[in-house]
């Protein structure tokens, strides 16, 4: 087990720095540079020599990136080039929203998944099961923006029940309104997770109603429904948890469709202005922040595996 | 053109879901109700007030954007003279109470009002002036307007009430310059660096909180050395998306929704809760030809182009706006109309175009940042296919625009909302991307520059505004025209070019 872990925590390392490497150079291919976003379109060419020059820019892609990476591995993200705030202290905020809206959406996931995937796998030949089913294919083809749209016209306009769309300026100092401004984005996000999940769900309670521990935890006098807590959900858990894993990555994405939506200031929206603006110090940190949390989440699953299914360790 | 990046995403932003349907909607008043008197109005009250674009920082000396000006200026950053955007763009008084010029036009005299401020407490005197103005004209300086400023000679303070500006020449733009961003009074040695976190301005309102991605908070300034504010507070909404923005100001998250999308309009009409405020703006959307390649360097060619595109069917896609045919908007002394310059002519556009060398048409590609709505380049592209010319267009980031089109000239055609208030200086410059190069037009604007009287100088810039369209230099699609959405009960809104300047001094709450 400390071999597995300490093997897949070597390759977390390597693939960090493929990812900066990625990151840092992918992002020199675009046009423009953050000098024009400051300087404007009035701005002289010699103008605008003079703004890079202060902002280093005019230093070798290696120097920029040397910096930059060392900084990163002392978990300094570097400053923002437009207006010299912090990446990490932004970053650190901008998580207060998205990291909830994250938490929110899976937790809408697998409120959803769970109880319905199981409901449908146990009636699978029923009525039920085929509804269910039928729903999730609907929930699988929706997208997060088109739902995201309904949500606010029934919850916002008509019903007034939820804000429309942003984020108490003071974040978290009134608990309330914060996470009423997370209930809808939340939803959006975690029911189209939440219908992928579903059919998962669905599939691995299946397989595991058909097999034979369970024919044998049944036949020692347990009922169905005994039998699948007791010693089936153990076992459907592991592919579910690796979906679920993986469903987060994607998750992080659709967080900056939400995100604009609803006007929420999160790191998705931030992500999408940054880049707009070419303040590359700061995308090159949201992006690897991003990419580094994608990692580590897989580096997690890997793990949580291992620890709900001790048959893995003996197959290796 | 210095204001065009972010008033040109502005303007695209508030489209960005424009559906298409067409027709310009009809709702929509002139004018708002008169304010009610002072014993009726919540002087404790929150506006709250969306907005499109954000700031990328808040040191208005040396970042451009008009999003910074529609906060700062006025609000919490005044000048010697402002803009009364609610009558014609009159230049008016602001720290300075009162003015004169020497009969030569080579010194102006300005006489500060009594009693002015700082934020800290400090009383605004004319050093603080002649500072800010030096800091403007000091020699490779970070100022952004720094340029307007070439003819100053010398910024003096012959006492604490007065500040005394010469020139090296008559400059009849001065007075203009001055009410924009480069005219800021800024307390004597302000550090330009740390502007972005605090501020120390002389305005009516001072600067509370920016929630980066999301809000910025005005508010009141108790000590304010003017009539003070009847309104304790303005929270500055960043809402890009114009749904969300509808929604937002349905729903009473907002009281005043600026830059309503066209389009969108019919959710305020016939709801008694809102009044719909129509407006003026200098938006120009403006199609460029890279005037120094083939085959551009042929008028004909160009004029051709400007034949072939109707104006009201760009109109309609955008949702509400005006040909005005040159680049000078009705709120300008010196405007005329010109629509009927190079009048839609598909039919004349053909043999313009045969007689040029293509009687078989010619392709041509469109470059335009994607933040516009795509309708427009649809029009454009269903147009000129009826003059035989077949148009690509190429929807690129604005960042990439500004590199590719402006920065390197690697275009044929560029579509971009030039914003700018008094912007036909571009006219002047051949290195312009616009590539357009008339030694007559360069002389009268110098002229007007020059002028003794504004009769003279409005008479001269008359001139550039017809020369450039009877030359082609580029075409003018439409004039924008803005709408803004008030709640009831929401008194003094500012009405007209409300992405430059959004002064709050007038704003009142009904109790």
């Amino acid at each position: 087990m400390t071999l597995f872990v300490l093997r897949r925590a070597g390759l977390l390392v390597v693939s960090l720095f493929l990812a900066s490497l990625l990151v840092f150079a992918l992002l020199r291919l675009l046009p423009g540079d953050v000098a024009a976003t400051i300087g404007g379109i009035q701005a002289t060419p010699e103008q605008l020599a003079v703004i890079r020059a202060g902002l280093g820019l005019d230093t070798s892609l290696v120097v920029q990136y040397g910096e930059w990476l060392a900084g990163v591995a002392r978990g300094d993200f570097g400053r923002s080039q437009l207006n010299g705030t912090s990446v990490s202290a932004e970053l650190a905020a901008k998580l207060q929203v998205t990291a909830p809206l994250i938490a929110g959406s899976v937790l809408v996931a697998v409120a959803v998944a769970v109880p319905f995937g199981t409901w449908a796998a146990v009636r699978h030949r029923g009525w039920a099961g085929g509804g269910i089913s039928a729903l999730a294919q609907v929930g699988i083809a929706v997208p997060a923006l088109w739902l995201a749209l309904v949500l606010v016209l029934v919850f916002s306009v008509t019903l007034r029940w939820l804000p429309a769309q942003g984020f108490p300026a003071d974040r978290w100092a009134e608990p309330g309104a914060a996470l009423e401004s997370l209930v809808l984005p939340s939803i959006a996000l975690g029911l189209t997770e939440g219908a992928v999940l579903l059919r998962f769900v669905r599939s691995a309670v299946l397989g595991v109603l058909h097999s034979d521990y369970l024919r044998t935890a049944r036949a020692k006098g347990l009922t169905r429904s005994r039998a699948l807590l007791r010693h089936g959900f153990r076992n459907a858990a592991v592919p579910v948890v690796s979906v679920l894993g993986l469903q987060l990555a994607t998750l992080i994405v659709g967080t900056i469709v939400v995100e604009r939506v609803f006007t929420l200031p999160g790191v998705g929206s931030m992500l999408v202005t940054d880049v707009g603006n070419r303040d590359l110090v700061k995308v090159q940190g949201e992006v690897f922040a991003v990419v580094a949390a994608v990692l580590l989440i897989g580096f997690a699953v890997d793990v949580v595996h291992r620890i709900v299914d001790p048959r893995l360790q003996e197959v290796r | 053109m210095r204001r065009l990046l972010p008033a040109a995403l502005t303007a695209a932003a508030l489209l960005l879901a424009a559906c298409g349907t067409g027709g310009i909607p009809q709702s929509g008043t002139a004018s708002q109700a008169a304010t009610p008197p002072d014993d009726r109005l919540d002087t404790n009250a929150t506006v709250d007030v969306r907005l499109v674009l954000e700031p990328t920082s808040l040191d208005i000396f040396g970042t451009s954007g008009t999003a910074l000006d529609q906060v700062l200026l006025d609000n919490v950053y005044q000048g010697l003279v402002g803009v009364d955007t609610g009558a014609g763009d009159k230049i008016v008084p602001a720290l300075a109470s009162a003015w004169e010029t020497s009969p030569d036009g080579l010194t102006y005299t300005f006489h500060l009002v009594r009693g002015a401020t700082f934020h800290d407490g400090s009383p605004l005197t004319s050093a603080d002036v002649v500072w800010s103005l030096q800091q403007q004209i000091a020699p490779g300086s970070k100022a952004v307007y720094g340029s307007s400023f070439t003819t100053v000679d010398t910024v003096s303070a012959p006492d604490p009430a007065t500040v005394q500006v010469r020139l090296k020449q008559r400059d009849s733009f001065l007075l203009w310059n001055l009410t924009q961003r480069g005219g800021i009074v800024y307390r004597q040695g302000t550090d330009f660096a740390t502007l972005d976190g605090a501020e120390n301005g002389s305005g009516p309102f001072r600067l509370a909180q920016w929630n980066r991605g999301a809000s910025i908070t005005l508010a009141r300034h108790e000590n304010y050395w003017g009539a003070k504010p009847k309104v304790a507070k303005v929270v500055f909404h960043y809402i890009p998306e114009p749904n969300a923005a509808n929604n937002a100001q349905l729903t009473g998250q907002t009281d005043i929704e600026t830059a309503v999308d066209p389009t969108l309009l019919t959710a305020f009409d016939g709801n008694n809760a809102f009044s719909v405020l129509k407006g003026t703006t200098t938006d120009k959307f403006t199609l460029a030809f890279n005037g120094t390649q083939a085959p551009f360097t042929n008028p004909a060619v160009r004029h051709a182009i400007r034949q072939a595109i109707n104006k009201q069917n760009v109109i309609r896609a955008y949702g509400a706006g005006t040909a005005i045919g040159s680049a000078v908007p009705p709120q300008d002394p010196w405007y005329e109309d010109l629509a009927a310059v190079d009048a839609y002519n598909p039919g004349n556009a053909r043999k313009l175009l045969a007689d040029a060398g293509f009687p078989n048409g010619l392709s041509l590609t469109l470059t335009v940042p994607a933040v516009y709505p795509a309708a427009i380049s649809d029009v454009l592209v269903s147009d000129l296919k009826q003059a035989g010319i077949t148009l690509t267009v190429q929807a690129v980031e604005f960042q990439t625009w500004l590199s590719k089109v402006f920065q390197q000239h690697d275009f044929q055609l560029s579509l971009v909302d030039h914003a700018e208030p008094r912007d036909l200086v571009n006219y002047t410059k051949p290195a312009y991307y616009f590539g357009y190069d008339a030694k007559q037009v360069q002389d009268w604007y110098a002229q007007a520059r020059l002028a003794a009287t504004d009769d003279e100088r409005d008479a001269l810039l008359k001139r550039v505004g017809r020369q450039i369209t009877e030359d082609a230099a580029t075409d003018w699609l439409l004039l924008v025209q803005t709408h803004t959405a008030v709640r009831a009960g929401v008194y003094g809104v500012p009405q007209n070019e409300t992405s430059n300047r959004f002064s709050l001094s007038a704003l009142a709450v009904a109790r």
